[in-house]
């Protein structure tokens, strides 16, 4: 029953915050998206506008990106052993 | 161990990758390289040059490439892309030399291909070989 109460308390709250955000919903200008294709190959002599973006306009995006992918790769290294650091039946070697 | 210990391999699979593998390896830095006027990219170049670690550790699993050194080149290649756009993005030395946009695009164009390949490669190695040498599966 307790189950069942969150789980419709939980609905209720997501079908309450997306009719508000829906209500205050704006047509916004494309003004960003014209400028981008209109000028993107003056602005950085490419022909791909998906690489204009990525590596001129949106930089700061792209390499905190990059750094995400860095991030991934320690928490993996972290919890994951190498097969050096086992002993052959599969447990920790002690360091040392 | 060397190859001896290792259960038999598929012929097919062994002849078939073992064909592909020059060509993913064209077909990656292809991607990458003109990934400032066709589809692509560094992303996009990097995951197929990280295919090549996969098909390697398909057709023969040994685990003796030191996946600690490829990170410490990441690494190099990740500082280099955070220090290439600070020198001359932000500082706008682009801005004011038109002629080397090309360059530049070309240049994070590779290093985020190298990181990313090496990256997914490290990710791949120790996925693959965490359980230790030999455990491998075969078609």
């Amino acid at each position: 029953m307790r189950t069942l109460l969150s789980g419709l308390l939980v609905l209720a709250m997501f079908i309450l915050v997306i009719h508000v955000s829906h209500l205050h919903a704006e047509a916004h200008e494309p003004t960003l998206f014209q400028y981008v294709t209109n000028n993107y190959e003056s602005d950085c002599h490419t022909t791909n506008a998906v690489t204009a973006i990525l590596l001129n306009y949106r930089m700061y995006d792209t390499m905190f990106e990059v750094l995400i992918l860095l991030t991934a790769i320690i928490g993996m290294k972290q919890f994951l052993p190498s097969p050096d650091e086992l002993t052959p039946d599969h447990r920790w070697r002690k360091k040392g | 161990m060397n190859s001896a210990d290792l259960p038999d391999q598929s012929l097919i699979l062994e002849v078939v990758v073992g064909f592909l593998y020059p060509f993913m390896l064209m077909l990656g830095f292809f991607i990458i390289v003109n990934g400032h006027h066709t589809p692509g990219g560094g992303f996009q170049g990097g995951s197929i040059l990280a295919a090549l670690f996969i098909a390697r550790y398909i057709i023969f699993p040994v685990h003796d490439m030191n996946s600690e050194r490829m990170h410490v080149f990441q690494r190099v290649f990740l500082a280099l892309i955070l220090i290439t756009p600070m020198l001359l993005l932000f500082t706008g030395f682009i801005h004011r030399n038109p002629e080397y946009r090309s360059l530049y695009l070309l240049i994070m164009n590779v290093l985020i291909g190298l990181q990313v390949g090496l990256e997914l490669g490290v990710a791949v190695l120790r996925f693959a070989f965490f359980e230790g040498v030999g455990k491998t599966w075969r078609l």
